[in-house]
């Protein structure tokens, strides 16, 4: 009794420190704050990392004690959350990536400034407003309105915010219930929903709030059901299966094409299931079928895309094996991108996962396949194995045999990461478990640390070992894994983010300017703008980040700041005041230097001058209509 | 003695019943009176805090709701966690339909809490009473 009173002790205190180091380690994120900065890692706090390894080192510690699972789990939620949420607390306007132009569209809902959709009524065919309603990005602006609404704050927090949060409530959650439904214990399911987090992709887009990451959780949460709905004969799994399926459509099509494809795939398994005995070898090809139509599924749909959106030209193509030697094809087929400018440790983090993974589902299947009381864990193993092997082929197409993809074909690897991670952490698990059985076999049953004096020198350095591998060596690698991951998985080369400065400016713009108004700038002035009023706003007009013409507007400003530019933009927009800005650290001091002193020259137009704000890092100049 | 967390659960348990029981439709109706509350708060307040804690209750009142409704077989931690990402779906799909009708201002926001409300409210009685012929 005193010994258990001792350990539950022992675990309240490591509890306890485990929050205080976690509440820790969100402060130093927020000290690390910044409105100018390339990367985090630039401005990270020196504790940060080490304080993140000592947290993971003790959650795996408290995962491998008899806690009840639903604390383990609400510790493992506080822990993913921190570590999606570097970008949203340290950058002003989060990652300069799709995230904020997203942010830019979301505000023009968040405004009221646009009406059915984001793209707005009459389009040129019913056909094209039926596909522009189901893109992504409408769900996400009008969710994010709505949560913005109900709690009654800016709608850059709530973008920032909500999918580090959704994704770090309930990815470790569906990744927990997946392991359970492979069969695993609650310690291995438990782990799991931590070990997911050690995956580099995964990590970036449980960071960033594009409409890919949102599909993403409702992906896990369709792979779920299809797990219940291979497992038992309840209709209600299949609705749901079905349900999250389509969610995982409206939040964005490739999640949605992966959820149905695999859909397809566990109902004829279903069937396989159900027709083996009397017809098997016609079930066994219908199987085999399946699978090639489901791997087709998704490369198809990128071919099919051309018909209804113009802009896109995907193709397939044997260009490569022209262009490329062969080893560098069979690279680009397992590696991609990894190929090229990565370093290997990088590297391998992105794939130890995955091949651990690999290496344990054949080990499952071969083990199943022997034992004759497994059929289920057998069907639900070749299930994810088939899975896993269908978005390894899809992305080697992708890479190699096709040209012209509207998205980044590494997107695929956040679906094997979700895939793998339990597996991975049934893998682990089982090389705990059997350290634990070797250590109960090999030791007396009263054996405690205090007493192993009383036994002989190669015993207790036998159980002094086990204990040491168990307690030190499996947390403290595991936790070593999450952490360096996380090095992975935020950039380490980015281009300047959105400044203070930058903001400052668009705010002020946005409160001194009563009339209708368009702004000429860079790229980045675009982003700056996205973040406070939103792109193609009629009040308060920037144009888009790839806008051709707000592009030429701003290169004709630069070499020649004159007013004339600016009625132009004033009436292709129809605003009566036009801003032009320039940067010190996007233009470079030289041209930056030459570009004002040019404008300063021409009287007719007005130098603003923003309070708080360097003259030496940005300018801005206006004119108004008549 | 029963620990903290344990009191925790128990009481819990003992708010989600209520919830669920719906006696007289009373949750149903303080789900009502929250929207009117986050409707009065975005249009003369605008304080975050009165918004989070209206969020909280009609977050806490729906997903338990919804989670009953569609994962009445869960245990209680993963019955609240399915509730809570049902009513994300929800709320998500509605918006959605709505501002692809028109748009998502204040008025209309307004109604997409509405409509979640009153379809888990119906979700939730149409299990209750379903469970009870049983």
């Amino acid at each position: 009794m005193p010994l258990i009173n001792q350990r539950s002790k022992l675990l309240r205190i490591s509890e306890i420190l485990y929050l205080s180091l976690i509440v820790l380690s969100f402060y130093l994120l927020i000290a690390s704050r910044t409105g100018e900065a390339h990367t985090v890692w630039q401005v990270l706090h020196p504790a940060f990392i080490p304080t993140l390894f000592v947290i993971t080192f003790l959650l795996l510690t408290i995962l491998l004690t008899s806690e009840k699972t639903t604390h383990k789990l609400l510790f493992i939620i506080v822990h993913s959350i921190l570590i999606h949420s570097l970008f949203s607390i340290i950058f002003p306007a989060g990652d300069l990536s799709g995230q904020q132009g997203g942010l830019g569209l979301t505000r023009r809902v968040f405004d009221n400034t646009v009406f059915h959709g984001l793209s707005g009524w009459p389009t040129s065919t019913i056909q094209v407003f039926v596909i522009e309603m189901f893109k992504g990005i409408n769900l996400q602006a009008a969710l994010t309105t709505i949560f913005a609404r109900m709690l009654s704050i800016d709608i850059v927090y709530v973008h920032l915010f909500y999918i580090p949060v959704l994704w770090g409530v309930f990815v470790p959650i569906a990744s927990f219930l997946t392991t359970k439904a492979l069969g695993g214990s609650e310690n291995a399911s438990v782990l799991s929903s931590l070990l997911v987090s050690a995956f580099p992709y995964a990590i970036y887009f449980g960071a960033i709030s594009v409409p890919n990451s949102l599909g993403f959780i409702v992906f896990f949460y369709s792979l779920y059901f299809m797990l219940k709905y291979l497992s038992s004969n309840d209709s209600k799994t299949t609705y749901q299966m079905v349900a999250f399926s389509l969610f995982s459509f409206l939040s964005h099509y490739l999640t949605g094409i992966v959820s149905f494809s695999l859909l397809l795939l566990a109902v004829t398994f279903k069937s396989y299931e159900r027709e083996k005995r009397p017809f098997p070898r016609t079930t066994k090809i219908s199987l085999i079928i399946s699978f090639i139509v489901c791997l087709s599924l998704l490369p198809m749909s990128f071919i099919y895309l051309r018909f209804f959106s113009a802009s896109t030209n995907t193709v397939f193509t044997l260009d490569k094996f022209y262009e490329l030697p062969i080893e560098e094809i069979l690279g680009q087929f397992f590696l991609g991108e990894l190929l090229y400018g990565f370093d290997l440790r990088t590297i391998i983090l992105v794939i130890i996962g995955p091949v651990l993974a690999f290496l344990y589902m054949m080990y499952l299947l071969y083990k199943s396949k022997n034992n004759h009381g497994g059929v289920l864990a057998n069907i639900l193993f070749l299930f994810m194995t088939m899975a896993f092997l269908i978005m390894l082929i899809d992305y080697g197409i992708l890479k190699v045999f096709m040209e012209g993809l509207p998205l980044n074909a590494e997107r695929l690897w956040v679906f094997r990461d979700l895939i793998a991670a339990p597996f991975v952490a049934l893998s682990i698990y089982a090389v705990i478990s059997s350290l634990k059985t070797h250590l109960k076999a090999t030791s007396p049953p009263t054996a405690s640390i205090f007493s192993l004096k009383q036994l002989s020198k190669g015993n207790s350095l036998r159980i002094l070992s086990f204990l040491f591998a168990l307690n030190i060596l499996i947390p403290a690698v595991i936790g070593g894994w999450v952490t360096f991951s996380l090095t992975a998985a935020y950039p380490q080369i980015a281009p300047l983010q959105t400044t203070w400065y930058e903001l400052e400016a668009v705010k002020f713009i946005e409160e001194s300017t009563t009339e209708k108004y368009v702004v000429i700038g860079d790229i980045w002035t675009t982003y700056a703008g996205e973040v406070i009023v939103g792109i193609k706003n009629p009040r308060a007009y920037y144009f888009g980040e790839f806008n051709k013409i707000g592009y030429n507007l701003f290169v004709s400003m630069k070499r020649d700041p004159s007013p004339r530019w600016m009625l132009q933009a004033m009436d292709y927009t129809d605003t009566t005041v036009a801003y032009f800005i320039v940067t010190e650290p996007r233009l470079g001091t030289e041209e930056f230097n030459n570009v004002v002193s040019y404008a300063l020259q021409n009287k007719q137009l007005t130098v603003i001058s923003v309070p708080g704000v360097p003259p030496e890092k940005i300018y801005i100049f206006s004119y108004r209509k008549g | 003695m029963p620990s903290i967390k344990m009191k925790w659960a128990v009481s819990f348990e003992i708010v989600e019943k209520s919830v669920v029981y719906d006696k007289d439709f009373i949750y149903t109706i303080a789900s009502y009176s929250v929207i009117l509350a986050i409707f009065m708060n975005l249009n003369s307040l605008h304080s975050p805090l009165i918004g989070l804690i209206a969020s909280v209750i009609y977050s806490g009142i729906n997903a338990i709701f919804l989670g009953n409704a569609f994962f009445g077989e869960e245990n209680t931690f993963f019955r609240f966690m399915f509730g809570f990402l049902s009513l994300t779906m929800l709320l998500g799909f509605v918006s959605w339909l709505i501002m692809i009708i028109y748009n998502l201002d204040v008025l209309r926001s307004i109604l997409v809490l509405l409509i979640t409300t009153t379809l888990s409210s119906l979700l939730n009685r149409r299990r209750k009473h379903k469970n009870a012929t049983y």
